[in-house]
């Protein structure tokens, strides 16, 4: 019996009921995986109940941890080494956590996704826009896990169209599954390849006290306050919380059924994807910090395959291939958990059945949304001559600049007691939401105008 | 074979598919969160017209 069940936590009071009638399909299926849990919870098996409860803060952490972002700790290593660098990305990992735990309350406590709620909460055009911004920004982030699949093939001599078809392929394939705990199951043990990028950082023979020391002085910092600087502290940031990991993670707590009573295993799984992602983050720092010693300029660098071919003479050819096929399993997990996540922001605004454990059939919608961002963004990649530096820039200025937007309205939810009812934040969670707030839409808002005006502070 | 009763006591009421198809009332909002959400509004339009700009920039920019 769940402790909702049994009085602990009174419903919100915004909340209906069910009405009395047939189990809708996904109903039966989520049931199905509820009754585990409960037996397990009930029979005092721990582990198992862990194991069970595990899983969207784990994808959603490792999903961040996509094409461009580890581009954006690749760069980061080469141009600056271990150093400041390395404390910063625990400290943006951190964020991460405090923003994505909020989701799993709010997920818990309405079993609403992010779209549905400020759709219901705050009007059509809020809900709209959310949608809208979210599938548009999808799309084009999608296109850059497909150029970092190709990047990453392109590494070992496959051509461009194998494999961005391929992944293309396994990606829809996917969603064949039909049973949101198979998709996550397969999703998990894929996404946690992402720590190959640490053999290849061990290939790079780090020195262990100067790892250390970083940590623990955010120091050696070269070179001070410059827009590169700052453009990369932005990119770094920007690659640890964007609005797809609000809505993604608040949908699959929603879609795997976790209830209040879970909530200490929905953070444990988003601290664990968050501690996980982020040695994979500062691994990728790690093995590109030779360049950044031996003086390799990557600033020119059109990609991560070139990152994985510069590396090759430095950390061996057994080094660079973790890399680049760390590269092409970053952009494919996150191509996965993407397009879910716009398939689920379109059901819930549209107000259209949206669950991994339907058929296709039942979530027609859903699944059609998914499938075309991948094909779309797929084939889009594959264009002769498509700009694609120029989509990437975009990419960049829509998630920090539309981050302000996304994270106040999680805020505004997030202390919404009619339908949080408890669990709405308390004063810590908002002081500490709101300091995380201000300062991503500050620094966002400061990384979308130096993107887009390189020359306005003298870059 | 598990019934749809047995099943359904093992999801919360609010939880069930037919619960969540009903959609929650609009929130009532103060005079500073409406000063909110305009200002919001206002952010987004010149955050988009950023995009576009450096959007179409970055096309019209030759890349090396």
């Amino acid at each position: 019996m769940s402790q909702s069940a049994i009085g602990l936590y009174p419903r919100s009071p915004h909340i209906p009921a069910a009405p009395t009638g047939a189990l809708a399909p996904e109903d039966v299926l989520r049931a199905e995986d509820r009754t585990k849990v409960q037996e397990s919870r009930s029979s005092g098996r721990w582990l198992r109940l862990l194991w069970l409860l595990i899983g969207p803060g784990v994808l959603v952490m490792l999903g961040e941890n996509d094409g461009p972002s580890m581009v954006s700790y690749a760069t980061t290593g080469a141009t600056y080494g271990v150093g400041f660098f390395v404390p910063f990305i625990l400290l943006t990992f951190a964020m991460a956590f405090a923003v994505q735990e909020m989701t799993v309350r709010l997920g818990a406590a309405t079993h609403r996704g992010h779209a549905e709620l400020i759709f219901q909460r705050f009007g059509p055009f809020w809900g709209y826009f959310a949608m809208g911004d979210l599938v548009f920004g999808n799309l084009l982030t999608l296109m850059t896990e497909f150029v970092a699949i190709q990047a990453g093939g392109l590494y070992f001599g496959i051509p461009s169209w194998v494999s961005v078809g391929i992944g293309a392929a396994l990606v829809v394939a996917s969603l064949a599954l039909r049973r949101y705990a198979t998709w996550e199951r397969v999703t998990m043990g894929l996404a946690i390849f992402n720590l190959l990028f640490v053999p290849a950082a061990l290939y790079a023979h780090p020195d262990g006290g100067a790892l250390l020391r970083a940590i623990a002085t955010w120091s050696p910092l070269s070179g001070g306050l410059t827009v590169a600087f700052l453009t990369l502290i932005m990119a770094n940031i920007g690659a640890t919380v964007t609005p797809w990991m609000i809505f993604f993670q608040q949908s699959a707590v929603v879609d795997k059924g976790l209830t209040k009573a879970d909530l200490r295993q929905g953070r444990i799984d988003t601290g664990v994807g968050a501690i996980l992602a982020a040695i994979a983050g500062v691994a990728t720092v790690v093995a590109a910090a030779p360049l950044f010693a031996n003086g390799v300029d990557a600033s020119k660098f059109s990609g991560g395959g070139d990152f994985a071919t510069a590396l090759q003479p430095l950390i061996g050819s057994t080094g660079a291939t973790l890399f680049a096929l760390a590269l092409i399993e970053a952009g494919f997990v996150a191509a996965m958990t993407i397009s879910t996540s716009s398939a689920y922001a379109f059901g819930e605004a549209l107000h259209a059945r949206h669950s991994l454990n339907l058929d296709f059939s039942q979530g027609t919608l859903f699944y059609t949304v998914a499938t075309v961002s991948i094909i779309l963004a797929a084939g889009l990649v594959l264009i002769p001559g498509v700009p694609l530096v120029a989509l990437t820039l975009a990419v960049n200025v829509i998630a920090t600049l539309l981050m302000a937007p996304a994270l106040l309205l999680l805020l505004l939810l997030a202390n919404d007691r009619e339908i949080m009812g408890e669990l709405a934040n308390g004063r810590v969670a908002n002081l500490v939401g709101g300091a995380i707030v201000v300062g991503i839409t500050l620094i966002g808002a400061l990384y979308g105008i130096v993107t887009a005006f390189p020359g306005l502070f003298g870059g | 074979m598990k019934t749809d009763s047995h099943l359904a006591s093992a999801l919360e009421p609010s939880q069930l598919t037919a619960a969540t198809s009903l959609a929650l009332p609009r929130r009532e909002l103060g005079r500073g969160l409406v000063a909110l959400l305009v200002a919001l509004r206002v952010y987004i339009v010149l955050a988009v017209l950023v995009v576009i700009y450096a959007f179409v920039h970055a096309l019209l920019t030759p890349s090396s």
